[in-house]
């Protein structure tokens, strides 16, 4: 729907506020915060701090504090003022000064914050977790050396929480029994993970092979779904509030749209002017998405693509709903089908996806092929749920 | 540590050592060895009197024993007699708390050997370290028995003198003997006559009997590994608390993430339930409303409304009645509408019109002021005639025609010419014959009235009776040729004619029957009489051609007048003569064989009772209908004998039948019948009677689809797709040119191969039209062949939430929309998986324990005491049920 432009370097992170619906903040690359008002697409307001990068951004549940971190191994605090008052024009040059810096050792990945609590968690070198009133993390957990990437809480249950790092991992923690709980080590790294909002149990990891994969916590042996249709690495994932779906940004320069159990997109963004999306976010009521790219931009999406906006009125909307109900009844037509889940690509990605195909068939024709010549049994077949896992850690 | 001090302990523990196996042992955590001798100090100041306390302090501190302590101690006890690498005590010893702290110089291991709870060992090594003196006294102090019971190790004492230091290296004798450990036996003897030496060897023996060894502390990797395992179990177990929820929430058709508003009232109903009058006049409505005369009825019964009501029974009955009736002549009336509208032939439609025109030109005479307009028009065009002269052969083709000579013309133009000087004569002529019958209509009527004596000669009747008879043979004869034309020649009117006829001829015949015995009877009776038969330019006739018409007509009207000259009613007579005469077309649409009989039989007596009937059947007043059949049927009686009348009866009905559906469309009161029934026969009652009967739906469908022939149809689309599926083979045909360069070659004709190539492939058509599955099915078209534009209207494959072939199709039937479902439940139908208002915070799930008996508490508990109690109860048996619940801002 629009682009919002104003960081002058590439997007890493954003956040929005649970309480309220236009907020969305951004961090950059050049360590600047924005705060931006997704009404008028304007930025609100700036929090300059960081000397690095802003690695993570996040907002706690009432809205009012901002916890932001970075490469420069400091974790800051903000107090975001009441929006009412602050929807002036030229409130762009506001800027404020963080309520806490806390300083750690190492510098830090991402930043999370718990659901209706008041403890966030930060990711580097360990996870972290930090409580508004301390100085000092009040906990932290380390299993293994490697760098924690990402981290997430579990919005629906707040003592969980699962972060992913560069050894290929996705951990969870409980913060009740203070360990880590478990690790499930993929064979490609995993860049982000997201909780379903309305499914405690289940997360979905945005992995580096292209393809996101959705898990059941409490069997992690095998995952639920595996989403495909990205042809370059997913860097961001997002779950709708609804808990129906998720949207996810990739370095292929797409956004696309998957249903929370289909196999592949129900819809895919792009323009010429995105580049690499670092960064993607579903907007509190489930109706917007909001992407942050390598080209400095943040873009607003509708959810749904063909909705139609503004106010409705009763008789519109059962047409709509008469409309959609027969869509949904006659999908499995091939017709309908196939304008259905037609879409139009940039060439690049058509092609890179052509590729993707071309090298799967001859990947699961070699596999068949070698099936056919060594003895009935001896080469298991594995599904594409389980091919990815190389092993659960207790 | 000095060494007094020590000695003060080992006393301690000496004196500690009986209670503290009196009371229960308990485990504590190691103390930092700093606190350990605060602890100690302590011990020895209150060594004397509160030897409990310290006790307890003592259990408390002590908690195990560790594996390296004895080493550690055994080190730097170079002095010891006793070995204590070889004694083993028995584990629950360590729960004995002697509070010795025996390594002085080696403050680090000292925490260590704080755990050694080997007490007397220990305390004997501080003895022997020091002096043997105090050894003894040491042993005298724990056992309690006299130093000379130690007397051995003491001789040994005093003989040993090493040089080198006791360690584990050089190990002293004792320990290499194996002699002068001390067990728990040694040590319990002396107390065998004390208080409670019984428990406490008890105690001892459980304990022996139990004696586990103590596990080393697993390493730190897998003591995280396990406690991680157990959180993962832990955590799985919680999280499994929402698979309910999560399950609901999967499978819900709609979810609704929504703003929970509340009305407060729900219905309209429950906003008029909290209504209270206020103002005067509502109060005055309320009082009538809830008036309890009223309300009762109301419940009781409906008929004591009636009775409030003040309407009398009769009235709501003769309404109901009259309701009835006017709901059945709609009902006929629509029934008559919607068989004529089905009619979709061009044909009939052009004939109606037509037919249309002439009834109108009909009822305009029948109605003045229809008719005033009606005489304006034709006015008009007489002026116009007159003005132009159109038809006087005027134009220049009739002048061409006159100057050649009509000699030398063909017949077509002849006859062209005749007919323009005939229509002009029409149209000049007519204008004076108007003029004519508006002066002469009171004449006419005397004139009438002077017929009235010559008709009731039994002559005439005769006369009657014969022609009758002759017009019915007539009749029968030329009823064939009639209905060529117009409406009648529509086929379901052909039908429809044909039954009539065939009934109509059976009646007839028996009509003339009896007119042959009436007439003999009269000839027998009457001599020659003759009736005049008056020839009468009668009011509005124009063509010469309707004479004979008009004679029968003025006949029949001297017949009604006879009996009752009431001028009136023969003024109607005349009317619907008139009428009659003017438009046999519009008879001929209401009752197409009525009309046709009218005009056969027009000159006739039978025929003009008839027409009486027909015409007065359409007079807006239905009375007079019978009337003018009562005088008919009457005047015959009065002239004739018995056998006349019932001959004249049985031709009325001859008549009446015919008329039967026109009556239907007319509304015929009972009451007037009613009356007549006493002076006519049953027959005509009968006959009126009849005609309240609907013809029946099997009648009606045939009557209304009389002009589609569905079977013909599907014949036709049968053979059609018969024919594409299997084409006929062409026949085969020389091309021009081919083959016929020769003479020879022309004569050969067609080449053979061909004419067997076309037999073959008709032979193929035939055979595969023989295998056809519908082959013996004579009202079913069974296509085999695929249809590629259908196909684009299937699923391939089973689609993956249906299981089965049936349940999709049934899926795929349930129509969708409002054509097909009501609005009430349309909504529900259409309903998308999620319903979400734009600009609403969805929150993320919560969990709620809810308490799934609070419900059935609630239903068989009376009190709120009891209520809260059950409660209670199921909070102590955890039983808890989970609820989703969304919040809302």
């Amino acid at each position: 729907m629009d682009a919002m432009d104003g960081h002058m370097d590439s997007i890493s992170c954003m956040t929005k506020n649970p309480n309220h619906l236009k907020d969305i903040f951004s961090g950059a690359m050049d360590g600047e915060i924005r705060h931006w008002d997704l009404a008028s697409r304007k930025t609100v307001r700036q929090f300059h701090g960081h000397q690095g990068a802003v690695k993570g951004l996040t907002t706690s549940t009432d809205g009012q504090i901002l916890v932001s971190c970075g490469t420069d191994c400091t974790v800051r605090l903000w107090s975001v003022p009441v929006a009412g008052g602050m929807e002036l024009d030229d409130s762009i040059d506001h800027s404020s000064e963080p309520l806490a810096v806390y300083v750690g050792k190492n510098a830090f990945w991402a930043v999370d914050h718990q659901w209706d609590g008041e403890h966030f968690a930060t990711a580097g070198a360990q996870v972290d977790i930090w409580d508004h009133n301390r100085s000092e993390p009040i906990n932290s957990f380390e299993w293994g050396k490697d760098t924690v990437m990402s981290v997430r809480f579990n919005p629906g249950e707040p003592n969980l929480l699962a972060t992913s790092s560069s050894d290929r991992s996705i951990t969870l923690y409980d913060l009740r029994l203070s360990t880590p709980v478990r690790k499930l080590i993929m064979k490609t790294k995993t860049n982000s993970i997201c909780w379903n909002p309305m499914e405690p149990m289940n997360f979905t990891a945005a992995n580096e092979d292209c393809n996101c994969y959705s898990y059941d916590a409490r069997k992690l042996n095998e995952a639920k779904c595996v989403h495909k249709d990205h042809v370059s690495a997913v860097m961001d994932i997002d779950f709708s509030p609804t808990g129906k779906e998720f949207v996810t940004g990739s370095y292929d320069r797409t956004v696309r749209i998957f249903r929370y159990n289909g196999g592949h997109s129900r819809e895919i963004y792009h323009t010429k002017r995105m580049q690499r999306v670092f960064s993607v976010k579903f907007t509190c009521d489930g109706s917007y998405v909001v992407s942050g790219s390598d080209d400095t931009n943040l873009r607003l999406w509708k959810a749904k693509a063909s909705e139609q906006m503004g106010v409705i009125l009763e008789r519109e909307r059962r047409n709509h709903e008469l409309r959609e109900a027969l869509k949904k009844k006659f999908r499995h037509l091939p017709d309908i089908r196939r304008i259905d889940s037609h879409r139009h690509l940039p060439k690049p990605i058509y092609k890179a996806a052509k590729l993707r195909q071309v090298m799967l068939e001859a990947e699961r024709r070699k596999d068949k092929n070698r099936r056919a010549h060594s003895a009935p049994g001896s080469m298991p077949v594995e599904p594409m749920r389980k091919k990815r896992i190389l092993k659960e850690v207790e | 540590m000095g060494k007094s001090f020590l000695s003060k302990k080992t006393s301690l523990g000496g004196s500690k050592y009986e209670k503290k196996n009196s009371k229960d042992e308990k485990k504590g955590p190691r103390l930092p060895s700093a606190l350990q001798r605060e602890v100690d100090s302590l011990n020895t100041r209150y060594s004397d009197n509160s030897d409990e306390e310290e006790e307890l302090h003592d259990t408390d501190i002590y908690e195990y024993n560790e594996a390296q302590a004895e080493e550690e101690s055994r080190k730097n006890r170079r002095y010891d007699p006793v070995d204590n690498l070889e004694y083993k005590l028995p584990d629950e010893f360590e729960d004995e708390n002697l509070s010795s702290d025996d390594d002085d110089n080696n403050v680090d291991h000292a925490s260590e050997s704080k755990s050694n709870m080997n007490t007397s060992d220990e305390s004997e090594d501080d003895v022997e370290e020091d002096s043997v003196g105090r050894h003894a006294r040491m042993l005298q102090n724990i056992t309690g028995m006299p130093a000379e019971v130690f007397d051995g190790k003491k001789q040994k004492f005093g003989v040993v003198s090493e040089t080198y230091p006791e360690s584990e290296y050089n190990p002293s004798r004792d320990t290499l003997d194996g002699d002068g450990r001390i067990t728990i036996q040694d040590l319990l003897v002396p107390l065998q006559k004390k208080r409670g030496y019984s428990e406490l060897n008890k105690r001892i023996q459980k304990v022996e009997r139990k004696s586990v060894p103590v596990q080393t502390p697993i390493s730190k990797v897998l003591q995280e590994n396990v406690d991680r395992k157990v959180a993962y179990e832990h955590t799985k177990k919680d999280i499994t608390k929402w698979e309910l929820p999560v399950k609901r929430h999967r499978e819900a058709t709609t979810i609704f993430f929504e703003k929970d508003t509340n009305v407060g009232f729900s219905t309209v109903g429950a906003i008029a339930s909290g209504f209270t009058p206020r103002t005067n006049f509502e109060k005055k409505m309320d009082s009538l409303i809830n008036d309890a005369k009223v309300v009762e009825a109301y419940r009781e019964d409906g008929a004591r409304l009636l009775e409030l009501n003040k309407i009398s029974v009769e009235d709501v009955i003769d309404h109901k009645n009259s309701l009835a009736k006017m709901r059945s002549l709609l009902f006929r009336h629509e029934m008559k509408a919607k068989r004529i509208k089905k009619i979709k032939s061009k044909t009939y439609h052009r004939l109606l019109k037509k037919d249309k025109l002439k009834a109108s030109h009909t009822e305009m005479q029948t109605d003045p002021e229809a008719a005033k307009e009606e005489a304006m028009k034709q006015e008009f065009k007489r002026a116009e005639e007159r003005l132009t002269l159109k038809h006087k052969n005027n134009s220049n083709w009739a002048k061409r025609v006159k100057k050649r000579g009509l000699e030398a013309q063909d017949e077509g133009t002849r006859v062209a010419i005749s007919e323009q000087l005939n229509q002009h004569a029409d149209l000049t002529r007519k204008m004076y014959s108007m003029k004519e019958s508006s002066s002469s209509d009171e004449t006419s009527d005397e004139d009438d009235e002077d017929e009235l004596s010559p008709d009731a000669n039994p002559d005439g009747v005769s006369k009657l009776l014969t022609k009758a008879k002759e017009k019915t043979q007539k009749l029968l004869e030329t009823e064939d040729e009639m209905g060529t034309s117009g409406v009648l020649s529509l086929p379901f009117m052909v039908r429809e004619m044909k039954k009539r006829k065939e009934m109509a001829y059976a009646e007839a015949k028996l009509a003339i029957e009896d007119y042959e015995s009436s007439l003999k009877q009269l000839e027998d009776t009457n001599g020659a009489a003759t009736s005049e038969i008056r020839t009468s330019s009668g009011r509005r006739v124009f063509g010469a051609a309707r004479k004979q018409p008009e004679e029968s007509v003025n006949r029949t009207k001297s017949g009604n007048i006879d009996r009752d000259s009431d001028s009136d009613y023969e003024y109607k007579a005349n009317d619907n003569l008139d009428v009659d005469r003017a438009g046999n077309g519009a008879l001929q649409k209401k009752v197409p064989l009525d009309a046709n009989m009218l005009r056969g039989e027009s000159d006739s007596g039978s025929k003009s009772v008839y027409t009486s009937f027909d015409d007065t059947v359409r007079d807006p007043d239905p009375k007079t209908t019978y009337e003018v059949a009562i005088f008919a049927s009457n005047s015959w009686k009065k002239v004739g004998n018995k056998n006349v009348s019932n001959g004249i009866d049985k031709k009325s009905v001859v008549v009446v039948e015919p008329i039967r559906p026109q009556q239907d469309l007319k509304e015929v009161d009972k009451d007037d019948t009613e009356s007549e029934e006493e002076m006519v026969d049953g027959f005509l009652s009968s006959g009126t009677k009849a005609d309240y009967e609907l013809p029946s739906q099997e009648d009606l469908i045939r009557r209304a689809f009389a002009g589609d022939d569905v079977e013909e149809e599907f014949e036709k689309d049968k053979l059609e797709v018969l024919n594409e599926e299997n084409p006929e083979p062409e026949k085969p045909l020389l091309l021009p040119g081919w083959g016929q360069w020769t003479h020879i070659q022309k004569k050969k004709g067609t080449p053979s191969w061909l004419l067997e190539e076309h037999e073959s492939a008709k032979r193929k058509r035939e055979e595969s039209l023989k295998k056809r599955k519908d082959a013996h099915l004579k009202h079913v078209i069974i296509s085999e062949k695929i249809n590629k534009k259908v196909e684009k209207l299937h699923a391939k494959s089973l689609p993956y939430p249906y299981t089965s072939q049936e349940a999709f199709n049934m899926s795929m039937r349930v129509p969708i929309g409002p054509e097909f479902h009501p609005a009430a439940s349309l909504r529900a139908l259409n309903c998308p998986e999620v319903v979400k208002t734009p600009g609403h915070i969805i929150k993320p799930i919560s969990f709620e324990e809810v308490n799934p008996h609070e419900k059935e508490d609630e239903q068989k508990m009376k009190g709120p005491n009891q209520k809260i109690k059950n409660k209670k109860s199921n909070n102590v048996k955890g039983a808890k049920k989970t609820k989703i619940k969304h919040k809302s801002n």
